[in-house]
């Protein structure tokens, strides 16, 4: 039984068919080759998969596709604009907030949803924000930096 | 059964097309060179950047979602494999029946071991010990059966239930001291004992005899995960030229590569290993897992095969850290002199023997480490198990040592009335020292860390006098130190690199040893610039690519920028001069007349760029290969361990600050400086990135992680229920203190950072949880059960021993 489904990605249109048990990362990169977006634990725990629903943070491997028919998703491919880097994934570059890279998605897709939220986020609610997303790597004191850095931009 | 697919185009990024590269290349120049001038650069030094603060080239994709790990890599056609795996931990194969996987849907191919030639079954790190898919036994439940390789991964998932193994148990065994008990079970046709080595140094029942203070501790550590994120994968595809391509996640290309050609029967020149970008690898993507098994598919089917393992796969069916029991025995004079160390380690070393000898190899010469002992004897044992193999994980087993004696030099300091910082400074490894395999030390920057970090302790002890805490709770100080051997353990593992130029001006430098996640490519990058005179933005690395470079030795044993580095600076060297002489030649001037240096070409009055200069000696630049060999001579017996086994040592001392919950049994790291010796820093956002994520990890073991395992299985395969640091448990507060060193063997003096970082972690927490409640942890993970347990008095030395007379020690 496969269902028609319409999800706005990065600002895009398109239509699916789906079964219900299609996961939207599955439909993310396996239908529309979005593979910015990675996947990990498939359980919602790690955060790797994140993207954003209408603005909201969802963990892409446990949020069913049809859950979010009619829905806005943004992924990693859909932040930069016109050719130029959100400064937040500028400032991920530049504060070395990222090695391997595996969880680097999921954590700009938080910070984003954080930031657009509370533009003037203190450091214990960045910290707070990212408690769901694990980074093997890093030690995170280079990502809350990294976050840190676009809050303190003079607006 | 045909199907069209077309060979991906090998790049590591998503690049997109020719003006999008152009932009993005513009892009990445700009912020880079924002980013050097930020950090003391000057604008006419392109190519002077060692030392500096530098972004990453690969982070600007990496950001932008372009990064093709394994599973990102565009193959449409590619068939899905998925194994069979044991669920018994210990059993004989009596039959595997197939058939009707075989005729399930969606199914293309399925491989038995069976179909695998013996000659070529069997597969390994230094002895090939395990079997691509296992034929006649099971040695651990999760080891591989079968291979199925279907259109869809769900279909060879289905497929997967269909095959029947019957087997027959045999008895398990389940921990080293079952595997040594007369009467156990064989699990291994030589016998359960992977290695037992031996060390003595000076005379010890002498050096007991002098001592003044005996201690005795026994201290037990259980099997971590790596828990990189992105699970081990691979591609394997047949190419037009007929050359097997396994585009594969891994730390070491040229391993597989060789493997392969083995495993397959195929010739070395018709393998290639393509290294794709690395979602982080801490020692566990060095021993074969999907490799073998989709490129024997890929040849049968004639399609490309790809494989990604699940995250429950990568707890049950991938190696781990030993689990390790360390008893130690430390005699010292009344003035903290030490006398005497008589250390045993027995090691669970799991199914098969992966990189156990040489986790243990590395355990008997970091033994007393960095403390300059007398007389010593080491004695290492480890053993087989029915549990998944145990390898090659961030410092090799060097953490567990470092949790050993750091808490025996505590304790001792407390026994003593001393100040732990003085009695490590009175033990110190110093310039000129000898060491147990009878290597004299240069260039030992241990005391400049211990320096480094003295003030602060003494500061922060002040302040933690002076500020109440809140009630229930209990603040602590721990430090702990480290010396770590760079490289191979006493076997020579040369690294080459090779730069070369094309016409446009666009340089390329190819060097083995891949990039994994830790920026190794930039430092290269950076290395070679200085060394050639050649602007960093020109120069792209190629590692990891076992056609395109020489085998160079894996990224592990934190030997890249130390090796890799060495080879860079040569072949940036040989390639200035080569350049210098042709470019000289077109210009008829003397050789000495001609300079390359920042990025600029100064030729007796005039000034080229390096664009210009590449185009005056077009018919000749591509010819010119700058070419770097590094090989230091190290060698060490094998049987009396002997000899010099590393080119270079590092040295770092920690100190942490925790405060912990007495009712919860949590600890709470507050505040983490880290002072190394790493010799000169190439790159300080990097190496800041391996001491920050070494902290990290080193948290994890020190008071969560713990691969539960109980009658043979796995209790815990996902991160529910194994716990790894978060962004709420590691503190911000993590100070990188680099100490002034340079070594005189390493590139520009660099010594290397990677896995240090982590070494004193769990020693420092449990130096500080002695120092906060004045119990005595003997265990890791310190998980709250366990510190409640100790804080109860219900383990290990009475309650607040520190309360009395033997108390001033920590203070």
């Amino acid at each position: 039984m496969s269902i028609e489904i319409t999800l706005e990605v990065n600002g895009r249109t398109h239509r699916a068919r789906v079964e219900p048990t299609t996961t939207l990362i599955e439909v993310l990169r396996e239908t529309l080759g979005l593979t910015g977006t990675n996947k990990d634990c498939g359980m919602g725990i790690c955060g790797v998969c994140t993207v954003l629903v209408n603005g909201r943070t969802a963990s892409s491997c446990i949020l069913l596709a049809v859950q979010a028919d009619g829905e806005r998703i943004t992924t990693v491919e859909g932040l930069e604009q016109d050719g130029h880097l959100t400064p937040l994934q500028e400032s991920f570059l530049r504060f070395g907030a990222v090695q391997c890279g595996y969880c680097t998605p999921g954590f700009l897709m938080t910070a984003t949803a954080l930031l657009a939220e509370k533009p003037r986020a203190t450091r214990p609610e960045i910290v707070d924000a990212l408690r769901g997303n694990i980074c093997r790597c890093t030690g995170y004191k280079k990502i809350v930096e990294a976050v840190e850095s676009v809050v303190a931009r003079p607006s | 059964m045909t199907a069209s697919w077309k060979e991906p185009d090998g790049e590591k990024f998503a690049l997109g097309s020719l003006a999008e590269q152009a932009h993005w290349q513009g892009e990445y120049r700009r912020i880079l060179e924002a980013a050097r001038i930020a950090d003391g650069g000057h604008p006419g030094e392109a190519a002077a950047t060692v030392g500096r603060r530098l972004p990453r080239a690969d982070v600007l994709y990496k950001v932008r979602g372009r990064a093709r790990y394994v599973a990102n890599v565009p193959m449409e056609g590619a068939l899905h494999c998925r194994f069979v795996r044991s669920p018994h931990a210990h059993a004989r194969i009596m039959a595997i029946d197939t058939a009707a996987a075989a005729k399930a849907s969606g199914v293309v191919a399925v491989l038995t071991g069976a179909e695998i030639a013996p000659e070529r079954l069997l597969v390994g790190t230094l002895t090939d010990d395990t079997p691509v898919l296992a034929t006649d036994k099971v040695r651990y439940a999760g080891e591989p059966v079968v291979a199925i390789a279907a259109l869809t991964e769900a279909e060879a998932e289905a497929a997967c239930h269909l095959v029947a193994v019957s087997y027959q148990e045999l008895p398990m065994v389940l921990t080293p001291e079952a595997a040594l008990a007369p009467g156990a079970a064989e699990i291994d046709p030589k016998g359960n004992v992977i290695g037992d080595l031996r060390h003595e140094k000076g005379d010890l029942e002498a050096g007991f005899g002098a001592a003044d203070v005996v201690i005795e501790n026994t201290y037990r550590t259980e099997p971590i995960e790596h828990a990189f994120l992105e699970p081990p994968a691979g591609l394997a595809f047949v190419d037009p030229d007929g050359v097997l391509t396994v585009m594969v996640c891994t730390q070491y290309p040229h391993y597989h590569h060789r493997q392969l050609a083995r495993v397959t029967g195929l010739p070395i020149e018709r393998v290639r290993v393509v290294q794709t970008v690395v979602g982080g690898a801490f020692g566990g993507k060095m021993d074969n897992t999907v490799e073998c098994a989709i490129a024997l598919l890929a040849l049968k089917t004639g399609r490309p095969v790809r494989m990604i393992y699940t995250r429950e796969e990568v707890f049950v069916g991938t190696t781990k850290r030993h689990a390790m029991t360390i008893r130690y025995r430390l005699g010292a004079r009344r003035d903290g002199r030490i006398t005497a160390l008589d250390a045993e380690y027995l090691a669970d070393g799991g199914a098969y023997r992966s990189y156990s000898l040489i986790v243990g190899g590395r355990a008997v010469i970091h033994t007393g480490m960095p403390y300059n002992i007398p007389n010593m004897r080491t004695h290492y044992v480890v053993t087989f198990t029915n549990y998944p193999p145990s390898g090659a994980m961030r410092s090799f087993g060097v953490v567990k040592l470092a949790f050993a004696i750091e808490c025996m030099m505590n304790e001792l300091a407390d026994r003593l009335g001393l100040n732990p910082i003085a009695l490590r400074r009175i033990n110190a490894y110093a310039d000129g020292d000898r060491t147990g395999t009878g290597q004299t030390l240069l260039d030992v920057g241990y005391l400049k860390t211990l320096d480094a970090i003295e003030p602060i302790y003494a500061e922060r002890r002040r302040v933690l006098e002076a500020e109440p805490v809140r009630e229930g709770r209990k603040r602590g100080l721990g430090i702990a130190c480290l010396g770590y051997g760079i490289g191979y353990s006493g076997t020579r593992n040369p690294s080459t690199a090779r730069v070369r130029a094309a016409a446009d001006g666009s340089v390329t430098a190819y060097c083995g040893t891949p990039d994994i996640g830790t920026g190794s490519d930039m430092s290269l990058a950076q290395i070679a610039a200085q060394s050639s005179g050649i602007g960093l933005h020109r120069i792209r690395v190629v590692s990891g690519d076992s056609t395109k470079t020489d085998d160079s030795g894996p990224t592990s044993a934190s030997r890249t920028t130390y090796f890799s580095g060495n080879a860079a600076l040569i072949a940036g060297q040989d390639f200035k001069r080569q350049f210098e002489a042709a470019l000289a030649r077109a210009l008829a001037l003397p050789e000495d007349q001609v300079r390359l240096e920042n990025d600029t070409i100064t030729a007796r009055n005039q000034c080229l760029s390096f664009e210009d200069a590449c185009r005056r000696i077009a018919g000749e630049i591509e010819g010119i290969c700058g070419y770097g060999k590094f090989d230091p001579d190290i060698a060490v017996n094998i049987l009396t361990f002997k000899g010099n086994p590393y080119p270079t040592y590092t040295y770092a001392t920690h100190l942490v600050e925790i405060e912990v919950d007495e009712e919860l049994g949590q600890i709470d790291v507050v505040r983490c400086w880290c002072a190394h010796d790493a010799g000169t820093v190439v790159n300080p956002i990097g190496a800041e990135g391996q001491i920050e994520g070494g902290v990290a990890m080193g948290m994890g073991q020190a008071l969560w992680e713990n691969v539960v395992r109980k009658d043979g299985v796995i209790v815990n395969p996902h991160y529910r229920d194994y716990l790894l640091p978060g962004a709420k448990d590691v503190p911000l507060e993590i100070e990188c203190l680099w100490v002034a060193s340079k070594d005189r063997t390493g590139p520009y003096g660099a010594k290397g950072v990677a896995e240090v970082s982590l070494i004193p972690v769990p020693a420092a927490i449990a130096g500080a949880l002695t120092d906060a409640c004045g119990v005595w942890p003997r265990r890791l993970p310190m998980a709250a059960e366990y510190v409640l347990r100790l804080v109860r008095g219900r383990d290990g030395r009475p309650l607040l021993a520190r309360a009395g007379a033997e108390g001033r020690g920590l203070r």
